[in-house]
């Protein structure tokens, strides 16, 4: 029984932690594969946010990447990049498929180590015409990788290009993956914007001489944008190694503070626990037998086996246990693999290189050493005359190492409990919040090919579909954009100095009523007002910001434009719920926009988006008709939320499963210890169920101080989560009541079975004298 | 008071079955104070766990102050216990954890005695038995003798009309051991049935009757007063 027991919870407490150490280290190798990692720099920017704090963002001027490296004299490489959201289509004749574009200047492919199959590298960009694509892109397109160099194919929209190299796919541990890669003189081209110092729209990477000291170097070129700009109010920018955007990526106020590091540290710290809990398990069962094996260890004694040969017998027992116990943790890790890669997004696999059988060995052994040092030192130190009178004393010490340690695994276990459901709560909360616009049914696609020259009419034709209630186009994302911000020049009664960047969406008309945003006053962009498109609609929080009173009818201006304010719109969440809704304006440019939305009626969702597709390939026949649901599109933005959500459910449950693998051993344990305790109250009239909620009360006092350590804990671990949010659920009493008493059940549970027994017991053998 | 007639009892194992009481007659009246002898084995102990309503017999009759409880169960047999029966072990078997006190105070528990008058009882009992200066001790802190002085102290708290005896010296040098049988002699002459095992013909000489067994059954009775 014990030896169940105690397998069982070091083969899953193994197989947890094995789970966790893989996605640990999976973490952290993403972007570390790079040949220039220790040298090799993203440049960020701190600009100043509308509520007065620093904002951190990694776009740059276009022209950095060619003036920087001039005056800079440390600078190895630099290199301008683009990364497309949304991808393109890429042809040759009939075949079109849609493919995830990087642009990137000539030294991309010798700053980063994405093998280059054919082509040189310093080459493959050099010409404004050339295309540089994945092997896995080659072999779709052209059936083979080999000689497709000098071969063309076409982009967009009768756009050729010439292929001067093939590369090999990006792996999962880099941060970004494309399928090609343009040189960027080919996106310079079509977005001015690129060439301009006012504006930061591209990537920019550095690799530094070796010897350069960053801080010095981030000291030197902090202003250095800021003064090729108009700009009143100053930004600077930085170098952040590239490989550490993945794990530190947050900033608050300017600085560094986190990421996805956090949940590395958090999913760390789970796996700790979890072989502290399942070794604390073994100890306490190893223990707790020692009574059934004091004659082994008398007999043994009086033989003449000295204490070193004992303690080197119980902690060869517990090291052979644990590799046992490994073998079942590896069966289970094999099992619940796919699942586990499903929940974290991840492709990890066990393979079995040197250094990871070598650490997994190591985490077994020590945690066969650990666990059987108690035991060891414990059972070796008994007076064999003693222990062959079967007596032993437990100290009171003793005893409350035992009790401390199951009071230590159900506070575990509270907080994880308490953290699934508050993670839970605020998932679903976001996932039901009303954003202020309606999500539901609204499909888009993007904007292309002959759609782009008739947009108007593709709307008109689009709305005249049985089933599609409304449709219009929106330039950029309309959640999740943090792109790029408008400084707005002049409005009445502003300061000078602001620099505030304002969130602009260019929008067709009939777009905020697809949308269903609702306006507090004024009204929309028609068609029926040919001077809509010098009018701008700002949302309330714009409207707060700029202070304005009665703003229908006056005029701002942006970059020399007057804009007369046409509506205001009540607010929406176009940003994720970490954030306040931010300033925000519409303008009446459809040429601007690059996605169609249409809102369709829930009945016959198939036939419409049927009927939506044919429209579509009646003006893009050769296009691959790809569309995506808008709250499929919000939801992606907590990604990272659901994924932790998920895991703390899995790493709870498996938690709270060894500690009651824990409590049943302790259970027994004490019940054996306690037995002739047990015959001597009933003796003297206790009855069955006194003795048995005596036991069980036992338990349960040690599991409500749990919950009196556990739950504070907890509220603050859980208030500090949430505090991430900008709008995130009250912390409710019944969200620790209820993990409480949840723990308390599942003791219960688990311990009155064992009591029972012990009350069931008669007394007459526990009290029988030899 | 205590009258059984033909008690039978038998332990199974897989293979054997061995008989512990074969038609075991005999009868102890109230205020008696009897002694049961017999060699290792012969069923002593058996015995004692049936009249104490610890064990339930497999087969004849046992009555009770003239109440048949042979087919009792546990839970009546708890309860017809824990008001008329005390028990002495012969190591002590008293509660580790439990001060003197409390040990001494766990049968009025069990009977429902309020506080109060629990407190008053096992200070009268501690006080007779001269062991109240230690009653914030802890077992293992006292000698055997002042052990087994709080065993018997736990034994009477409740006033049971029969002490049960099961060699209540075996664990003691021969002076603690007389204190003991003084001890309970003296609650004989104030009225208490008492029923001992012993392997002592010493102490055998404290009672009245001494009911020789072998084998599970009785062998000679003799009457000493």
């Amino acid at each position: 029984m014990a030896f169940l027991i105690n397998s069982a919870g070091l083969s899953t407490g193994l197989a947890g932690v094995l789970l966790i150490f893989l996605w640990v280290r999976d973490e952290q190798n993403v972007d570390q594969f790079h040949q220039n990692d220790a040298r090799l720099f993203e440049v960020i920017t701190h600009y100043q946010e509308p509520n007065g704090n620093i904002g951190t963002g990694n776009f740059t001027s276009g022209l950095l990447a060619e003036t920087l490296p001039n005056d800079m004299p440390e600078i190895e490489l630099m290199v301008a990049s683009r990364v497309l959201d949304d991808g393109m289509n890429v042809s040759i004749g009939r075949n079109s498929l849609k493919a995830r574009v990087q642009y990137a200047s000539e030294d991309y492919f010798k700053m980063f180590s994405y093998d280059l199959l054919q082509g040189i590298t310093d080459q493959v960009l050099k010409n404004k015409n050339s295309i540089v694509l994945s092997d896995q892109m080659a072999i779709k397109l052209f059936g083979t990788t080999q000689d497709v160099v000098g071969k063309f194919l076409e982009l967009g929209q009768d756009k050729k290009y010439q292929v001067s190299g093939v590369f090999k796919e990006t792996q999962p541990n880099s941060s970004i993956q494309f399928d090609l890669v343009l040189p960027f003189e080919a996106y310079k081209e079509n977005n001015n914007l690129a060439t301009n110092w006012e504006a930061n729209t591209v990537q920019s990477y550095i690799v530094l001489k070796e010897g350069t000291d960053i801080n010095n170097f981030n000291k030197k070129i902090a202003d250095y944008a800021y003064n090729k700009t108009t700009e009143a109010s100053p930004f600077t920018i930085a170098l952040r190694k590239y490989s550490d955007a993945y794990l530190y990526g947050k900033y608050e106020n300017g600085k560094q503070v986190g990421g996805r590091i956090e949940y590395v540290r958090l999913f760390s710290l789970i796996a700790l626990f979890i072989l502290i809990i399942a070794s604390i398990n073994f100890m306490n069962l190893s223990t707790a037998n020692a009574s059934r094996r004091l004659r082994e260890i008398g007999v043994k004694k009086t033989f003449g086996a000295k204490r070193g040969d004992l303690i080197f017998q119980f902690l060869g027992e517990s090291v052979c246990m644990a590799l046992l116990s490994l073998l079942g943790a590896l069966v289970l890790v094999w099992i619940t693999m796919p699942q586990f890669n499903e929940v974290t997004g991840k492709q990890l696999e066990f393979d079995f290189n040197f250094p990871l059988i070598v650490t997994i060995l190591a985490i077994t052994l020590l945690t066969g050493i650990i666990a059987g040092s108690y035991p060891a030192l414990y059972l070796s130190a008994f007076k064999p005359i003693k222990v062959l009178k079967g007596k032993i004393n437990n100290s009171f010490g003793e005893i409350w190492i035992r009790k401390g340690l199951v009071v230590f695994q159900f506070a575990l276990s509270i907080l994880l409990i308490v953290g699934v459901v508050v993670v839970y709560k605020q998932i679903e909360f976001v996932q039901n919040k009303n954003l202020g616009y309606d999500r539901e049914n609204v499909l888009y696609v993007d904007i292309e090919g002959k759609i782009e020259e008739n947009l108007e009419t593709f709307l008109e034709q689009a709305r005249n579909i049985p089933g599609i209630i409304n449709a219009g186009s929106i330039g950029d994302h309309l959640v999740g954009g943090d792109l790029n911000g408008w400084i707005i020049d002049e409005w009445e009664g502003k300061d000078k100095t602001d620099r505030t960047s304002f969130q602009m969406r260019a929008v067709s008309t009939e777009m905020i009523e697809t949308l269903g945003i609702k306006m507090k006053s004024g009204r929309t962009f028609s068609n029926d007002f040919s001077t809509d498109n010098s009018k701008i609609i700002f949302n309330e929080a714009a409207i707060e910001y700029m202070g304005l009173e009665d703003p229908i009818g006056k005029t701002i201006s942006i970059q020399g434009t007057q804009l007369e304010i046409l509506g205001v719109s009540k607010n929406f969440h176009f940003a994720s719920l970490h954030e306040k809704v931010n300033p925000l304006f519409f303008v009446l440019q459809p040429s601007w926009t690059d996605k169609v939305m249409v809102k369709i009626e829930t009945a016959n969702v198939n036939k419409t988006i049927k009927n939506f597709e044919e429209l579509y390939r009646s003006f893009n026949s050769g296009f691959p008709f790809e569309y995506h649901f808008l709250d499929e599109a919000y939801e992606a933005q907590y990604v990272a939320e659901q994924r932790v959500a998920t895991l703390s459910k899995y790493f709870g449950g498996l938690a709270i499963l060894i500690s009651c693998l824990g409590l049943f051993g302790l259970a027994a344990f004490t019940a054996e210890r306690r037995k002739k305790e047990i015959g001597i109250r009933k003796v003297l009239g206790q009855s069955a169920s006194q003795v048995t909620m005596m036991l069980s009360g036992q338990f349960a006092q040690l599991v409500l101080i749990s919950i009196l350590i556990a739950l504070p804990i907890a509220f603050l671990l859980a208030d500090d989560w949430l505090s991430d949010f900008a709008y995130r659920i009250p912390l409710k009493v019944w969200y620790f009541l209820g993990a409480g008493l949840i723990a308390l059940l599942i003791a219960m549970l688990t311990v009155v079975s064992q009591s029972i027994r012990a009350a069931l017991a008669n007394p007459v053998n526990s009290l029988r004298t030899e | 008071m205590i009258k059984i007639t033909n008690l039978e009892k038998y332990y199974k194992t897989e293979e054997v079955q061995t008989i512990a009481l074969n038609k075991l007659s005999f009868e102890v009246k109230e205020g008696e104070f009897a002694a049961i002898m017999g060699p290792s084995g012969c069923g002593k102990s058996t015995l004692l766990n049936i009249l104490g309503l610890l064990d339930d017999p497999d087969g004849g009759s046992y009555l009770f102050n003239g109440i048949e409880v042979a087919g009792y169960n546990e839970r009546k047999r708890a309860q017809l216990r824990k008001h008329n029966i005390g028990f002495v072990f012969q190591s002590f078997n008293l509660i580790d954890e439990l001060s003197v006190f409390e040990n001494v105070e766990l049968p009025l528990i069990y009977t429902g005695v309020k506080p109060a008058e629990r407190k008053e009882r096992v200070h009268a009992v501690l006080e007779k038995m001269q062991i109240m200066h230690r009653r914030k001790h802890f077992p293992q802190q006292l000698s055997g003798g002042q052990q087994q002085r709080v065993a018997v102290a736990r034994a009477v708290v409740n006033n049971p009309k029969l002490i049960l005896a099961d060699e209540p010296t075996g664990n003691l040098d021969s002076s603690n051991g007389n204190e003991v049988m003084d001890l309970l002699t003296e609650l004989n002459e104030a009225g208490t049935t008492i029923i001992m095992v012993t392997h002592s013909e010493h102490d055998a000489k404290f009672s009245h009757r001494i009911i020789r067994m072998l084998d599970g059954q009785k062998v000679t009775e003799n009457v000493l007063v």
